[in-house]
């Protein structure tokens, strides 16, 4: 939708513009233009018809921001929702028949938002309190200007400085107050929201309006716009929203990312005996840049609970020693098993032909794993075998090697990859279960996030009948192991395991990767088969750091709405109860 | 990325064809074969994968959709939502394992009873790796009994050497192209995908939801 004040006459009413006359000063005219805002970027229209004067109409984005009024001097009020309706659904307000919700609101955070909406007549006594809420050059522009308004092309000319405040009954004036009220209880809303997320970095009520406001942006971009309308806008519009800084406000992003941890940061978290201190600082600094590949092996152990954060250097090097022989203990009965012995053994031999079948072709092309006889290789299969008998209720299954070959490549040792492995198992190991409850519990939840951070996307899988989310099948199952190169998967999965702002971060990658190609993917209509070849093929072209950003603000954004999408239980979350954990496999190897 | 998709509807048919067998037999080799033409060491399936291959048998031309789906027991639940639909089955062993023949008749063939929409669907047996002919413990005569017993075509082939890869596929399609209600489904998909590529503006009115 555009709208082009300034026009001697109508152009009648299309898809791209609504043009009105109006003699404006040029300055007038910036504030009043609204450049290219895809319906979907509208909340609502508020219609106002007063007994005397003109009628005029306000755009509600689904920001919460409101453009300036438009007025209709001329009539046409009727026909320009008749127009709208031809192209999003419009739907009368319950609470007020002059209030039309552009977008039917399905999803419990836009709800939320349009539940701010204010009673209509707001007065106009604490307007200056509120301009001071927000960016100045909004709250200095904003007054409206009935008097400026002409009829039949002629402008009246009655200038006035929007600086200045009129005191007399102003209904643009109202409705600009009421706009900028709206404004702060959005950012009140943002703000109680992410507020235990946000302790520290929230110095102005604005930054958390930026991260809404991204948000909705962000579902608007990746939203479906009809074509029809996208390519009729034209580009060289006056940019009401630039004057309006609201460029500077929509487009951030989560944290920029960090240098990685080094070993001289590492040292300030522990404390003289190798204790980390604060784990939830720690967690945080890895969250926003990962650790360097040679402080790894040491932050790994830690991060995926093999370590205890308050363990010391002399307890890890303990458990180490004890675990080792814990591990050759349980190598030694598969090794012990003797070539007669597994010819009667069918479960174990099948269960070790996967293993080998597996691990040979298990990143072959990385220099760790390459070439023949490369013991390395021979390690992976030790480990795994040695784990399908720790659990053999689990047993193998494919895409744990996918799992295992980064930790052994960053522990170097067998015994401590294994029990890394094992504390990485403990959270993931759902994921393999044979009824793969693991893997449908994070599908759902996915499904459950995508209806409440990507509404559009949401009804278009459900109408497209792909709700099962399968098409995310291996990006959950192996953590994203296969999308990126080898060694940003280290880094996205340390991001992980830090568990800072979710255990289920994981998901908001999938919903932000998602989100990039929703646009994609409703515009081409895919279907499932075309979704999931289009998925998979997405692996080595995404964003990593792009995507880390954008999973972050969508987490911090959905906030307790979006915990509350993910079931207890679900993976990578530490069962409920420890014994139910991992139900007997029947008849699998 | 994806030039298929956006190029015009320039074909007769559309099949989907399914890969299935135990874990390591060489489906996805076999399909990469196919499609690409080269052979590399590939990663174990995860979950399922496809590929999109334009084809000209008989004078038509087809677009074939291959589903090649993770060979190991425990994705069956999700692999078997994928039988749905499909024209074509190749079941695939390695002729130098044995277990990965004897479970087609085990395992594999139930599946398909249970799973497959359109009885009758055209299957096929492959054995691959004859490349390893000094390893070989499945005879062809094996495979051919097996496939009589079970009213499938059969041939074998290697991935590694494509010795008979496209000759699987073509065989596979041409029985297609010999079902009438095999057909009649390819050509739906057409019609399907036709509407499909459509310019939007068609459908514009309808989709007020978003």
């Amino acid at each position: 939708m555009t709208w082009i004040p300034y026009k001697r006459s109508w152009d009648g009413i299309d898809s791209t513009g609504h043009n009105v006359n109006a003699g404006l000063l040029e300055k007038d005219r910036n504030l009043y233009t609204i450049r290219a805002v895809p319906l979907t970027d509208v909340h609502s229209i508020h219609r106002h018809a007063p007994p005397l004067g003109w009628q005029y109409v306000i755009v509600v984005l689904s920001s919460g921001l409101a453009h300036p009024p438009l007025y209709f001097y001329n009539g046409g009020v009727r026909e320009f929702l008749a127009t709208i309706k031809q192209h999003v659904s419009l739907l009368r307000s319950r609470d007020d028949a002059n209030v039309f919700l552009v977008n039917d609101l399905q999803d419990p955070l836009q709800k939320s938002l349009s539940s701010l909406e204010l009673p209509r007549a707001v007065p106009g006594s604490n307007g200056t309190a509120l301009h001071s809420s927000i960016s100045s050059s909004f709250s200095n522009e904003t007054p409206g200007r009935l008097n400026d308004a002409t009829v039949d092309g002629k402008s009246t000319t009655t200038e006035y400085n929007g600086k200045q405040k009129q005191k007399f009954n102003d209904p643009a004036r109202d409705i600009s107050i009421q706009v900028l009220e709206k404004f702060s209880l959005v950012t009140k809303f943002a703000r109680e929201t992410t507020s235990q997320l946000f302790r520290e970095s929230h110095h102005d009520s604005s930054n958390s309006y930026e991260r809404m406001q991204w948000m909705n942006s962000g579902s608007i971009n990746m939203a479906s716009i009809e074509p029809t309308i996208k390519q009729k806008v034209p580009d060289e519009n006056p940019a009401t929203l630039d004057s309006l800084q609201v460029d500077k406000l929509s487009l951030v992003w989560g944290k920029a990312r960090q240098s990685p941890l080094n070993y001289v940061e590492w040292a300030t978290f522990l404390d003289s005996e190798g204790r980390v201190k604060d784990s939830e600082a720690l967690r945080k600094r890895i969250f926003y840049g990962g650790v360097e590949n040679n402080l790894r092996k040491e932050v790994w152990r830690i991060l995926l609970g093999y370590h205890a954060y308050d363990s010391t250097y002399a307890e890890r090097e303990y458990l180490a020693s004890v675990k080792k022989s814990e591990y050759d203990v349980i190598k030694s009965q598969w090794q012990s098993i003797s070539p007669s012995q597994a010819k009667r053994f069918t479960k174990f031999r099948e269960r070790r032909g996967l293993i080998e079948k597996d691990v040979v072709r298990t990143d072959r092309s990385f220099t760790y794993y390459d070439g023949d006889d490369n013991q390395n290789v021979t390690l992976l299969h030790d480990i795994l075998l040695t784990y399908s008998f720790y659990n053999f209720d689990l047993g193998y299954c494919q895409g744990m090697s996918d799992l295992l070959s980064p930790i052994l490549f960053v522990m170097e040792n067998e015994s401590e990859a294994f029990w890394s492995f094992v504390a990485l198992m403990e959270r993931l190991g759902p994921n393999f279960n044979r009824d793969q409850n693991g893997m449908h519990s994070q599908l759902f939840a996915l499904s459950k996030l995508v209806e409440l951070l990507d509404s559009p996307l949401h009804n278009y899988l459900k109408q497209a009948d792909c709700l099962n989310y399968f098409f995310c099948f291996r990006w959950i199952l192996i953590q994203f192991k296969r999308e990126f190169e080898y060694e940003q998967v280290m880094y996205l999965w340390e991001v992980f395991w830090t568990h800072y702002l979710s255990e289920h971060f994981h998901l908001y990658v999938c919903v932000a990767i998602l989100k990039r190609y929703s646009r994609k993917i409703i515009g081409e209509q895919m279907d499932f088969d075309t979704l999931l070849k289009f998925i998979n093929e997405l692996s080595g072209h995404i964003d990593l750091d792009g995507i880390i950003r954008d999973a972050e603000a969508l987490c911090v954004c959905a906030g307790e709405n979006g915990e509350a999408c993910i079931p207890p239980g679900t993976p990578p979350s530490l069962p409920i109860e420890a014994e139910s954990m991992y139900l007997p496999q029947d008849d699998d190897l | 990325m994806d030039s298929s998709s956006s190029s015009q509807p320039d074909f007769d048919y559309l099949f989907k064809l399914l890969l299935i067998g135990d874990s390591a037999v060489g489906k996805s080799s076999l399909l990469l074969s196919f499609t690409s033409d080269t052979f590399e060491d590939l990663s174990p399936t995860i979950g399922v994968d496809f590929k999109v291959k334009m084809v000209t048998v008989g004078g038509k031309k087809l677009k074939l959709a291959i589903w090649d789906t993770a060979g190991q027991e425990r994705f069956r639940t999700l692999t078997s939502s994928y039988y749905r639909g499909a024209q074509g089955v190749i079941m695939v062993y390695d002729v130098t394992r044995r277990e990965t023949f004897t479970n087609l008749s085990d395992v594999w063939a139930k599946e398909l009873d249970l799973y497959l929409t359109n009885q009758d669907c055209i299957k096929m047996l492959v054995g691959n790796k004859v490349d390893k002919e000094s390893e070989r413990v499945v005879t062809k005569k094996e495979g051919i009994d097996f496939a009589r017993e079970y009213g499938c075509l059969f041939l074998e082939c290697s991935a590694k050497t494509r010795v008979n890869v496209e000759q699987c596929f073509e065989e596979l399609v041409l029985k297609i192209l010999d079902t009438p209600s095999l057909l009649a489904e390819g050509s739906k998909g057409v019609q399907r995908n036709i509407f499909k590529q459509k310019p939007p503006e068609s459908d514009a009115s309808t989709s007020g939801c978003c």
